[in-house]
Protein backbone atom coordinates (compact mmCIF):
# COMPACT_ATOMS: atom_id res chain seq x y z
CA UNK A 1 0.00 0.00 0.00
CA UNK A 2 1.57 3.24 -0.86
CA UNK A 3 1.86 6.12 1.83
CA UNK A 4 -0.56 7.94 0.45
CA UNK A 5 -3.50 5.30 0.33
CA UNK A 6 -2.37 4.74 4.30
CA UNK A 7 -2.76 8.39 5.21
CA UNK A 8 -6.02 8.21 3.66
CA UNK A 9 -7.41 5.45 5.04
CA UNK A 10 -5.93 6.31 8.50
CA UNK A 11 -7.96 9.76 7.86
CA UNK A 12 -11.14 7.71 7.23
CA UNK A 13 -10.99 5.90 10.02
CA UNK A 14 -10.66 8.62 12.44
CA UNK A 15 -13.17 10.64 10.50
CA UNK A 16 -15.95 7.84 10.53
CA UNK A 17 -14.97 6.41 13.37
CA UNK A 18 -15.65 2.78 10.92
CA UNK A 19 -12.93 0.14 11.64
CA UNK A 20 -10.03 -0.18 9.48
CA UNK A 21 -11.40 -3.54 7.61
CA UNK A 22 -14.24 -1.73 6.12
CA UNK A 23 -12.03 0.70 4.45
CA UNK A 24 -11.65 -0.86 1.17
CA UNK A 25 -10.84 0.21 -1.84
CA UNK A 26 -14.57 -0.91 -3.36
CA UNK A 27 -16.14 1.44 -0.15
CA UNK A 28 -18.46 4.33 -0.61
CA UNK A 29 -18.13 6.75 1.88
CA UNK A 30 -22.12 7.44 1.77
CA UNK A 31 -23.28 3.49 0.88
CA UNK A 32 -20.50 1.66 2.78
CA UNK A 33 -19.31 3.95 5.70
CA UNK A 34 -21.78 5.73 7.10
CA UNK A 35 -20.69 9.22 6.05
CA UNK A 36 -23.30 12.17 5.40
CA UNK A 37 -23.34 15.00 3.27
CA UNK A 38 -21.31 16.97 5.98
CA UNK A 39 -18.93 14.30 6.69
CA UNK A 40 -17.75 13.78 2.92
CA UNK A 41 -17.20 17.51 2.40
CA UNK A 42 -15.25 17.19 5.90
CA UNK A 43 -13.35 13.91 4.35
CA UNK A 44 -12.54 16.29 1.73
CA UNK A 45 -11.25 19.31 3.96
CA UNK A 46 -9.09 16.82 6.17
CA UNK A 47 -7.29 15.17 2.50
CA UNK A 48 -6.51 19.09 1.58
CA UNK A 49 -5.38 20.09 4.93
CA UNK A 50 -3.02 16.75 5.62
CA UNK A 51 -1.45 16.76 1.68
CA UNK A 52 -1.86 20.58 1.28
CA UNK A 53 -3.65 20.53 -1.91
CA UNK A 54 -6.78 22.04 -3.23
CA UNK A 55 -9.68 20.15 -4.08
CA UNK A 56 -12.12 21.55 -6.58
CA UNK A 57 -15.91 21.13 -5.97
CA UNK A 58 -16.34 19.70 -9.16
CA UNK A 59 -13.81 17.02 -8.28
CA UNK A 60 -14.65 16.51 -5.16
CA UNK A 61 -18.43 15.70 -6.47
CA UNK A 62 -16.77 12.92 -8.09
CA UNK A 63 -14.55 11.27 -4.66
CA UNK A 64 -17.27 8.90 -3.70
CA UNK A 65 -15.39 5.92 -2.61
CA UNK A 66 -12.44 4.95 -0.57
CA UNK A 67 -10.54 4.27 -3.99
CA UNK A 68 -10.83 7.24 -6.21
CA UNK A 69 -9.80 9.96 -3.09
CA UNK A 70 -6.24 7.48 -2.86
CA UNK A 71 -6.59 7.66 -7.24
CA UNK A 72 -7.05 11.29 -7.03
CA UNK A 73 -4.17 12.06 -4.52
CA UNK A 74 -2.25 9.85 -5.93
CA UNK A 75 -2.02 11.96 -9.25
CA UNK A 76 -2.74 15.20 -7.32
CA UNK A 77 -0.17 15.40 -5.06
CA UNK A 78 3.31 16.20 -5.82
CA UNK B 1 -42.28 45.39 0.42
CA UNK B 2 -39.17 46.94 2.33
CA UNK B 3 -39.94 50.02 4.61
CA UNK B 4 -36.57 50.51 5.94
CA UNK B 5 -37.38 49.23 9.39
CA UNK B 6 -33.67 48.65 10.25
CA UNK B 7 -32.07 51.75 8.09
CA UNK B 8 -28.64 52.81 9.44
CA UNK B 9 -28.51 49.05 11.45
CA UNK B 10 -25.51 46.87 11.36
CA UNK B 11 -25.49 43.26 12.35
CA UNK B 12 -23.87 39.83 12.24
CA UNK B 13 -26.44 36.53 11.18
CA UNK B 14 -25.04 33.65 11.67
CA UNK B 15 -25.86 30.21 9.84
CA UNK B 16 -26.40 30.79 6.37
CA UNK B 17 -26.33 27.85 3.79
CA UNK B 18 -28.19 27.68 1.03
CA UNK B 19 -31.22 29.54 0.00
CA UNK B 20 -33.52 27.38 1.80
CA UNK B 21 -31.86 28.73 5.16
CA UNK B 22 -33.53 30.91 7.44
CA UNK B 23 -30.60 32.68 7.73
CA UNK B 24 -30.36 33.28 4.38
CA UNK B 25 -33.85 34.93 3.79
CA UNK B 26 -33.13 36.48 7.08
CA UNK B 27 -29.73 38.21 5.66
CA UNK B 28 -31.25 39.34 2.38
CA UNK B 29 -34.32 40.81 4.40
CA UNK B 30 -32.75 42.64 6.72
CA UNK B 31 -30.16 44.77 3.61
CA UNK B 32 -33.95 45.11 2.09
CA UNK B 33 -35.08 46.98 4.90
CA UNK B 34 -31.90 48.53 4.94
CA UNK B 35 -29.56 47.25 7.04
CA UNK B 36 -25.72 46.69 6.63
CA UNK B 37 -24.72 43.20 7.36
CA UNK B 38 -21.84 40.61 7.79
CA UNK B 39 -22.18 36.68 6.97
CA UNK B 40 -20.72 34.15 8.88
CA UNK B 41 -20.44 30.40 8.94
CA UNK B 42 -18.38 27.52 10.04
CA UNK B 43 -15.84 26.61 7.51
CA UNK B 44 -17.13 23.55 6.58
CA UNK B 45 -20.62 25.25 5.67
CA UNK B 46 -18.67 27.52 3.87
CA UNK B 47 -17.31 24.80 1.70
CA UNK B 48 -20.57 22.98 1.75
CA UNK B 49 -22.98 25.88 0.57
CA UNK B 50 -23.01 28.83 -1.33
CA UNK B 51 -22.73 32.01 0.83
CA UNK B 52 -20.86 33.45 -1.79
CA UNK B 53 -23.91 34.06 -3.78
CA UNK B 54 -25.38 35.74 -0.49
CA UNK B 55 -22.17 37.68 -0.10
CA UNK B 56 -22.86 39.08 -3.22
CA UNK B 57 -26.28 39.95 -4.04
CA UNK B 58 -26.29 41.36 -0.07
CA UNK B 59 -22.82 43.03 -0.33
CA UNK B 60 -21.92 41.64 2.63
CA UNK B 61 -18.46 40.24 3.92
CA UNK B 62 -18.06 36.93 5.25
CA UNK B 63 -16.13 35.79 7.48
CA UNK B 64 -15.70 32.34 8.94
CA UNK B 65 -16.25 31.25 12.32
CA UNK B 66 -16.26 27.82 14.37
CA UNK B 67 -18.38 29.04 16.88
CA UNK B 68 -16.77 26.53 19.54
CA UNK B 69 -13.58 28.30 18.89
CA UNK B 70 -13.45 31.27 21.49
CA UNK B 71 -10.34 32.74 19.21
CA UNK B 72 -12.69 32.97 16.04
CA UNK B 73 -15.34 34.50 17.75
CA UNK B 74 -13.21 37.28 18.78
CA UNK B 75 -11.45 37.12 15.23
CA UNK B 76 -15.37 37.66 13.83
CA UNK B 77 -16.20 41.05 16.69
CA UNK B 78 -13.22 42.82 15.59
CA UNK B 79 -13.21 42.16 12.08
CA UNK B 80 -16.96 43.36 12.02
CA UNK B 81 -16.45 46.17 13.86
CA UNK B 82 -13.45 47.03 11.59
CA UNK B 83 -15.93 46.52 8.70
CA UNK B 84 -18.71 48.67 10.05
CA UNK B 85 -16.58 51.11 11.24
CA UNK B 86 -19.08 51.38 15.03
CA UNK B 87 -20.65 48.82 16.82
CA UNK B 88 -22.95 46.18 16.42
CA UNK B 89 -26.97 46.28 16.32
CA UNK B 90 -28.48 42.85 16.20
CA UNK B 91 -27.49 39.09 15.41
CA UNK B 92 -28.88 36.34 14.13
CA UNK B 93 -27.72 32.77 15.72
CA UNK B 94 -29.18 30.27 13.78
CA UNK B 95 -26.72 27.49 14.17
CA UNK B 96 -27.47 23.47 15.53
CA UNK B 97 -25.75 20.41 14.51
CA UNK B 98 -26.32 17.45 15.91
CA UNK B 99 -24.00 14.57 15.79
CA UNK B 100 -25.93 11.78 17.15
CA UNK B 101 -29.20 12.58 14.88
CA UNK B 102 -26.20 12.75 12.30
CA UNK B 103 -25.09 9.26 13.19
CA UNK B 104 -28.50 7.85 13.92
CA UNK B 105 -28.43 7.28 17.78
CA UNK B 106 -31.25 6.46 19.28
CA UNK B 107 -31.98 9.41 22.17
CA UNK B 108 -31.46 6.37 25.10
CA UNK B 109 -28.11 5.56 23.18
CA UNK B 110 -26.44 8.62 22.84
CA UNK B 111 -22.47 9.02 22.76
CA UNK B 112 -21.94 11.72 25.11
CA UNK B 113 -18.74 13.15 23.29
CA UNK B 114 -21.17 13.65 20.52
CA UNK B 115 -23.92 15.12 23.03
CA UNK B 116 -21.51 17.41 24.37
CA UNK B 117 -20.57 18.67 20.71
CA UNK B 118 -24.00 19.06 19.62
CA UNK B 119 -24.74 21.39 22.83
CA UNK B 120 -21.88 23.49 22.56
CA UNK B 121 -22.20 23.95 18.97
CA UNK B 122 -25.93 24.62 19.41
CA UNK B 123 -26.29 26.39 22.61
CA UNK B 124 -23.25 26.96 24.33
CA UNK B 125 -22.22 29.01 21.12
CA UNK B 126 -24.99 31.53 21.91
CA UNK B 127 -23.11 32.22 25.21
CA UNK B 128 -19.52 32.45 23.88
CA UNK B 129 -20.89 35.21 21.13
CA UNK B 130 -22.22 37.19 23.86
CA UNK B 131 -19.83 37.07 26.13
CA UNK B 132 -17.34 37.85 23.58
CA UNK B 133 -19.39 40.83 22.42
CA UNK B 134 -19.90 41.96 25.91
CA UNK B 135 -16.24 41.54 26.70
CA UNK B 136 -15.59 43.70 23.35
CA UNK B 137 -18.54 46.15 24.13
CA UNK B 138 -19.15 45.37 20.53
CA UNK B 139 -23.15 46.08 20.59
CA UNK B 140 -24.67 49.14 20.62
CA UNK B 141 -27.50 49.87 22.79
CA UNK B 142 -31.36 48.64 21.76
CA UNK B 143 -29.55 46.43 19.99
CA UNK B 144 -31.79 42.99 19.49
CA UNK B 145 -30.12 39.32 19.65
CA UNK B 146 -32.46 36.25 17.91
CA UNK B 147 -31.74 32.90 18.39
CA UNK B 148 -33.47 30.05 16.43
CA UNK B 149 -35.60 27.30 18.30
CA UNK B 150 -37.93 24.70 17.87
CA UNK B 151 -40.69 23.80 20.31
CA UNK B 152 -39.33 20.51 20.98
CA UNK B 153 -37.72 22.12 24.10
CA UNK B 154 -41.08 22.30 25.80
CA UNK B 155 -42.59 19.46 24.79
CA UNK B 156 -41.49 15.89 23.72
CA UNK B 157 -41.03 15.23 20.08
CA UNK B 158 -38.77 11.93 20.12
CA UNK B 159 -37.67 12.22 16.62
CA UNK B 160 -35.93 15.50 17.35
CA UNK B 161 -32.95 13.25 19.65
CA UNK B 162 -30.58 15.52 21.89
CA UNK B 163 -31.86 18.85 19.78
CA UNK B 164 -34.58 19.05 22.21
CA UNK B 165 -32.29 19.53 25.16
CA UNK B 166 -29.88 22.10 23.19
CA UNK B 167 -32.95 23.63 22.23
CA UNK B 168 -33.74 24.47 26.22
CA UNK B 169 -30.20 25.34 26.84
CA UNK B 170 -30.75 27.31 24.13
CA UNK B 171 -33.61 28.97 24.93
CA UNK B 172 -32.41 29.13 28.91
CA UNK B 173 -29.13 31.02 27.84
CA UNK B 174 -31.03 33.43 25.91
CA UNK B 175 -33.08 34.83 29.24
CA UNK B 176 -30.14 34.19 31.38
CA UNK B 177 -28.11 36.65 29.37
CA UNK B 178 -30.99 38.31 28.03
CA UNK B 179 -31.21 39.50 31.78
CA UNK B 180 -27.53 41.02 32.39
CA UNK B 181 -27.39 42.54 28.60
CA UNK B 182 -30.79 44.19 29.35
CA UNK B 183 -29.15 45.71 32.69
CA UNK B 184 -25.58 45.99 31.22
CA UNK B 185 -26.33 47.30 27.75
CA UNK B 186 -30.07 47.64 26.82
CA UNK B 187 -30.03 44.93 25.03
CA UNK B 188 -32.34 42.42 24.22
CA UNK B 189 -32.19 38.34 23.21
CA UNK B 190 -35.13 36.10 22.32
CA UNK B 191 -35.61 33.30 20.80
CA UNK B 192 -38.09 32.85 18.09
CA UNK B 193 -39.75 28.98 18.21
CA UNK B 194 -40.20 28.22 14.50
CA UNK B 195 -42.39 25.80 12.94
CA UNK B 196 -40.55 22.64 10.86
CA UNK B 197 -39.54 24.60 7.98
CA UNK B 198 -37.71 22.35 4.94
CA UNK B 199 -34.14 23.15 5.26
CA UNK B 200 -30.96 21.11 4.56
CA UNK B 201 -30.21 20.93 8.18
CA UNK B 202 -34.19 20.54 9.23
CA UNK B 203 -34.28 17.29 6.68
CA UNK B 204 -31.64 15.89 8.48
CA UNK B 205 -34.02 15.01 11.34
CA UNK B 206 -35.60 11.34 10.53
CA UNK B 207 -39.45 11.45 9.82
CA UNK B 208 -39.62 15.25 8.80
CA UNK B 209 -41.98 14.66 6.51
CA UNK B 210 -44.39 13.74 9.41
CA UNK B 211 -43.42 16.51 11.67
CA UNK B 212 -43.72 19.04 8.73
CA UNK B 213 -47.51 18.09 7.50
CA UNK B 214 -49.02 17.46 11.07
CA UNK B 215 -47.71 20.90 12.18
CA UNK B 216 -49.23 22.07 8.56
CA UNK B 217 -51.93 20.78 9.72
CA UNK B 218 -52.67 21.39 13.53
CA UNK B 219 -51.61 25.22 13.09
CA UNK B 220 -54.76 27.56 12.59
CA UNK B 221 -52.84 29.30 10.02
CA UNK B 222 -49.96 26.50 8.83
CA UNK B 223 -46.87 26.32 8.89
CA UNK B 224 -44.51 29.82 9.10
CA UNK B 225 -42.22 29.83 6.56
CA UNK B 226 -38.31 30.89 6.10
CA UNK B 227 -39.83 34.36 4.24
CA UNK B 228 -42.37 34.34 7.35
CA UNK B 229 -39.86 33.88 9.79
CA UNK B 230 -37.25 36.79 8.49
CA UNK B 231 -39.65 38.80 8.35
CA UNK B 232 -40.32 38.14 11.82
CA UNK B 233 -36.69 38.50 12.66
CA UNK B 234 -36.52 42.01 10.81
CA UNK B 235 -39.40 43.37 12.80
CA UNK B 236 -37.24 42.09 16.34
CA UNK B 237 -34.30 43.94 15.22
CA UNK B 238 -36.54 46.87 14.58
CA UNK B 239 -37.05 49.94 16.82
CA UNK B 240 -40.51 49.01 17.17
CA UNK B 241 -39.94 45.89 19.50
CA UNK B 242 -37.44 47.62 22.50
CA UNK B 243 -39.00 45.97 25.07
CA UNK B 244 -39.50 42.50 24.51
CA UNK B 245 -36.68 40.50 26.05
CA UNK B 246 -35.79 36.98 27.82
CA UNK B 247 -38.75 35.57 25.45
CA UNK B 248 -39.24 32.43 23.85
CA UNK B 249 -41.96 33.87 21.00
CA UNK B 250 -44.07 31.61 19.28
CA UNK B 251 -43.85 31.76 15.44
CA UNK B 252 -45.93 28.93 14.01
CA UNK B 253 -49.21 29.73 12.42
CA UNK B 254 -50.86 28.89 16.10
CA UNK B 255 -49.20 25.07 16.29
CA UNK B 256 -48.36 25.78 19.86
CA UNK B 257 -51.49 26.68 21.74
CA UNK B 258 -53.92 24.27 19.77
CA UNK B 259 -54.71 20.88 21.26
CA UNK B 260 -56.46 19.35 18.32
CA UNK B 261 -58.21 20.18 15.58
CA UNK B 262 -60.75 18.81 12.56
CA UNK B 263 -58.34 17.91 10.03
CA UNK B 264 -56.14 15.67 12.56
CA UNK B 265 -59.13 14.08 13.53
CA UNK B 266 -60.48 13.13 10.07
CA UNK B 267 -57.17 12.04 9.12
CA UNK B 268 -57.07 10.14 12.29
CA UNK B 269 -60.67 8.46 11.26
CA UNK B 270 -59.56 7.63 8.06
CA UNK B 271 -56.70 6.11 8.83
CA UNK B 272 -58.61 3.31 11.18
CA UNK B 273 -61.13 2.87 8.23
Amino acid sequence: MSDIASRVKAIIVEKLGVDENEVTPEASFTNDLGADSLDTVELIMEFEKEFNVAIPDEQAETIQTVGQAIEYLEKNVK
Amino acid sequence: MANNLLKGKKGIIFGALDEKSIAWKTAEKCVEEGAQIVLTNAPIALRMGAINQLAEKCNAPVIPADVTNPEDIENLFDKSLEHFEGKVDFILHSIGMSLNVRKGKHYTEANYDFMHKTLDISAISLHRVLQTALKKDALNEWGSVVALSYIAAQRVFPDYNEMADAKSLLESITRSFGYHLGKLKKVRVNTISQSPTITTAGSGIKGFDGFFNYADKMSPLGNASSEQCAAYCVSLFSDYTRMVTMQNLFHDGGFSFTGINEDIIRALSESER
